[in-house]
């Protein structure tokens, strides 16, 4: 019992000590400031956006598991939910209801990448993020396809390493919600498609 | 006539009292540390009651890397003791202002706060928490060239060290101060503290930190309140 108990001691910290795990639960976005638009929207999440899961291995060093749950979804819903009238999920199989929107959302994660400081020789995390994100209006013809490229880095503190990756990754999230707002003002696209239709 | 009996109990109390004092002055003991602050001033200031500052640090995005305690160390220092001044908690202020202070869209310049304040959901907030200052943080402490050599060995009956070992830290920082009142930057504080640590060790360890990075905070600190107060 005692021998057993001990070996199981002892493979908790050798594991501990090979890998982090780091879960971002809610990244607390804060309501964006901006002028909302009176368009009736529609977002679509990808699966992955209710489990993104992202695991990177230092070579030589310890493997990092970032768990993103579903925060990703929280920050689209807070960015559109702020920059929009009026917003609706929609669940995959309600496909037939696109046309009772001005239009529909589609975000996605094309990629993500993080570094430590064993990697990045300093005392700080980083974290990119590359988003996309594809909106369709009301007939299903795409109008906007971009990529956004977030970042985001804080700097160490002792003791916490696993919390600061996760504040690293909360930072990129906030930029790619800047990132977004930035275009979406910038653009003509959403209005030029509401007067053609 | 009273009598003093060193008895056992009084020795191990000296002993004891002795060791404290020593941890104590081991503690207390740092390295030399050089300092430098100086202000540009280039237009007036002034701070009436109730109103308040908040402290940024310039953005990552521009090569920046002002570490997060030291913005807390000087927003806790501006916040108290004498001409305190009232300062908004950086995190509040972001989540008040989201997305427009963060590091991507953050003002780079007085020109951009201007127009950044023709919005007027962006100006309501400035004017309810009653913000008049913003200053920005530039800047970060540095541990540079070091020397020397240190070994350290643990045996069955005991353990310790044998070297000497040194390093130079440089906290460079620079805060300028913009008026939200008529978006105008009205200057600027440098602070530049150098010091060298050494770390002795016969047997034990001794460390005797230049602490560049504390110092440069209150220097820093001290400066600002005496600068926005006018």
């Amino acid at each position: 019992m005692n021998i057993k108990y001990i070996f199981n001691i002892f493979l908790i910290v050798i594991i501990s000590g090979c890998s982090s795990q780091v879960r971002i639960d809610n990244p607390n976005i804060p309501k964006l400031l901006v002028k909302q638009l009176p368009y009736n929207v529609a977002i679509k999440y990808p699966e992955n956006f209710n489990n993104f899961l992202h695991e990177e291995k230092v070579i030589g060093k310890k493997s990092w598991q970032v768990d993103f749950s579903s925060s990703n979804k929280l920050l689209f819903n807070e960015i559109f939910q702020s920059y929009f009238e009026k917003v609706t999920i929609l669940e995959s199989s309600e496909e037939g209801l696109y046309d009772n929107f001005n239009f529909i959302i589609i975000p996605s994660i094309d990629a993500t990448e993080f570094s430590v400081p064993e990697q990045s020789q300093d005392e700080t995390f980083s974290v990119w993020i590359r988003y996309r994100l594809k909106i369709f209006d009301n007939n299903g013809v795409e109008i906007i396809n971009w990529p956004i490229s977030a970042y985001g880095k804080t700097s160490t503190t002792s003791f916490s390493d696993d919390k600061d990756l996760a504040n690293a990754a909360i930072l990129a999230m906030r930029d790619a919600a800047a990132l977004i707002i930035l275009q979406l003002e910038k653009t003509n696209k959403l209005t030029l498609s509401i007067e053609q239709t | 006539m009273m009598k003093f009996i060193y008895t056992n109990q009084n020795k191990s109390t000296y002993y004891n009292k002795s060791l404290i004092l020593l941890l104590l002055i081991l503690i207390s003991l740092s390295a030399c540390v050089t300092a430098r602050i100086e202000d540009n001033r280039i237009g007036d200031t002034g701070i009436n009651d109730g109103e308040g500052i908040v402290i940024l640090a310039k953005s990552y995005h521009l090569g920046n890397d002002t570490e997060t305690n030291f913005i807390r160390c000087v927003s806790s220092n501006m916040s108290k003791g004498s001409s305190a001044i009232r300062v908004l908690p950086t995190n509040i202020f972001k989540d008040l202002l989201f997305p427009w202070f963060e590091p991507r869209t953050a003002p780079a310049d007085t020109k951009s706060l201007a127009t950044l304040m023709t919005r007027n959901q962006v100006r309501d907030v400035f004017q309810n928490q009653d913000i008049r200052y913003i200053v920005w943080l530039d800047g970060n402490t540095d541990s540079t060239g070091g020397g020397g050599s240190m070994s350290c060995a643990v045996g069955p009956n005991g353990g310790g060290c044998f070297g000497f070992a040194w390093w130079q830290n440089d906290s460079k920082y620079e805060a300028t101060i913009w008026d939200v009142r008529d978006t105008n930057s009205e200057g600027n504080i440098s602070a530049e503290y150098s010091g060298t640590s050494f770390m002795p060790a016969i047997v034990i360890p001794i460390p005797l930190f230049a602490r560049t990075q504390a110092k440069a905070c209150k220097g820093l600190s001290d400066q600002l309140k005496i600068f926005i107060a006018g």
